[in-house]
């Protein structure tokens, strides 16, 4: 029984991921906003509210106030405009409370944009900026980065599951495979399963092609309700669940960092308000901020049994022609992770695949797509359930 | 009143932020404290491994340092 409008997506883009030094933060989300209203046919006009998922803004570029400051130049001038941070999931949540102000009838017709400027900075910079994303009072103090949160997660899934080190690179492999026939990747390089288990370590046990990458981007979507979605565009895509959990931002304050309560609870959410389960969807973009987090996320949305994403991973079960195809796009690991991007660009390609729209990517079951938007070690996860109009 | 516990899981640091950098490779761990809770600390000495059993010594500049307990 729901007691909400049914809202769908009508237009949808993105700027390529990569290092563009000579577009500033708002450079590229005016670009991804006009994209997504150019897919749409609309102008700005008919958009009631602006969501912008942004992580570290002010950090990466100095910065702040950025909502208005991008949707007054999207010609969007007076409408609500409002930035939302959840981490690496920052775009995933201001895409929740998008689809709230559409389906719960406040809202005809919102845009969410995500956007992240990072190659600004070195990289000894842009990892401390990533670190406050964790506990600085604790587990950053001690000198814990995100791939070394990410790297204790590893060992533990090793030590519990039996999973190897070549399991975690069959991800990364796949991953860029992908992301090589993508043309909007960042980083468009087949690599081999050798290459990808001997690379330079970050945080034992991951290597640098354990890691996704340091990247600028932006991605943006029109919502509205769906039994307006016909005025808009002959495409539309339809939200079939979306939901949000929260969890400890330290990872020493959960019981068991082989798993993520927040991913469950947001999968087990979203699938009720689809009213489907894990068997029912048919392609899925997860949020593979490191190769073991996308083995967890199979795990905890029900893909696979609990320590068995390892293997199946291996297996080739992940692959675009493989049981359950998960990242076609080449995900954070090849695509580009520009942290505030992520969340809405995921959606992009859950959309692009629906609309049989993804080239060579293009997967053959791609009715029911879910996507993944992981915040820090866990503390944020937004699930987010597409399917065809 | 030195807190001990047993490691539950550890990574060894080689790409640090500019502050830590003089300190790659260091040695990271989630320790489950005898006492109950949790700490994210430092290693010193020997590289422990998930199940070791180990006990706090001196902080340094704030940083909780835990290294591989001698009593089995």
């Amino acid at each position: 029984m729901s007691v909400f409008r049914p809202v769908a997506i009508v237009g949808a883009g993105k700027t390529p991921f990569g290092a563009f030094p000579d577009q500033d933060l708002r450079a590229l989300a005016v670009t991804a906003g006009e994209k997504a209203l150019g897919n749409a046919n609309i102008g700005p006009k008919p958009v009631d509210s602006f969501y912008l998922g942004n992580f570290a803004g002010p950090e990466f570029t100095g910065q702040n106030h950025l909502a208005p400051y991008i949707s007054t130049a999207l010609g969007m001038a007076g409408i609500p405009s409002t930035r939302f941070e959840a981490a690496c999931a920052s775009s995933g949540a201001a895409f929740f409370q998008a689809f709230m102000g559409v389906a719960s009838g406040i809202y005809d017709v919102v845009m969410v944009v995500g956007v992240e400027k990072m190659t600004s900075q070195a990289t000894a910079r842009v990892t401390e900026i990533l670190s406050e994303a964790g506990d600085c009072a604790t587990e950053v103090k001690a000198g814990s980065t995100f791939p070394s949160l990410f790297g204790m997660i590893a060992r533990r899934h090793m030590h519990d599951f039996g999973t190897t080190r070549a399991q975690l690179s069959a991800v990364a492999v796949k991953n860029h495979e992908n992301g090589a026939l993508n043309p909007d990747a960042q980083m468009r390089k087949v690599i081999t399963l050798d290459q990808a288990m001997n690379a330079r370590p970050i945080a034992e046990p991951l290597n640098l092609y354990d890691c996704s990458l340091i990247s600028d981007g932006a991605a943006a979507v029109v919502l509205c309700a769906a039994d307006r979605a016909r005025e808009f565009n002959s495409r539309p895509v339809k939200v079939l669940g979306v939901a949000q959990a929260s969890d400890w931002v330290a990872l020493d304050q959960k019981p068991d960092i082989t798993t993520f309560a927040a991913v469950r609870s947001a999968a087990k959410k979203a699938y009720a308000m689809a009213g489907l389960g894990p068997k029912d969807i048919q392609f899925a973009e997860l949020h593979d901020c490191f190769t073991i987090a996308e083995i967890v996320a199979m795990e905890d949305l029900g893909f696979v049994e609990r320590g068995r994403g390892g293997v199946f991973s291996a297996e080739g079960g992940t692959r675009r022609d493989g049981a359950m195809p998960i990242n076609a796009s080449g995900g954070l690991k090849s695509k580009g992770h520009p942290v505030g991007a992520t969340g809405v660009g995921q959606i992009c390609d859950l959309v692009q695949q629906i609309r049989c729209e993804a080239g060579e990517r293009q997967l053959k079951r791609h009715s029911v797509g879910l996507a993944q938007n992981l915040g820090g070690s866990g503390a944020t996860c937004v699930v987010t359930i597409l399917g065809e109009f | 009143m030195n807190r001990t516990g047993i490691v539950y899981t550890e990574t060894v640091v080689h790409l640090a932020p500019e502050r830590f950098a003089a300190d790659v490779p260091y040695q990271v761990i989630i320790a489950r404290l005898d006492g109950g809770g949790s700490v994210t600390a430092r290693v010193d000495g020997e590289r422990v491994s998930i199940d070791d059993r180990v006990i706090e010594v001196e902080p340094r500049d704030g940083i909780p340092y835990f290294a591989r307990s001698q009593q089995l």
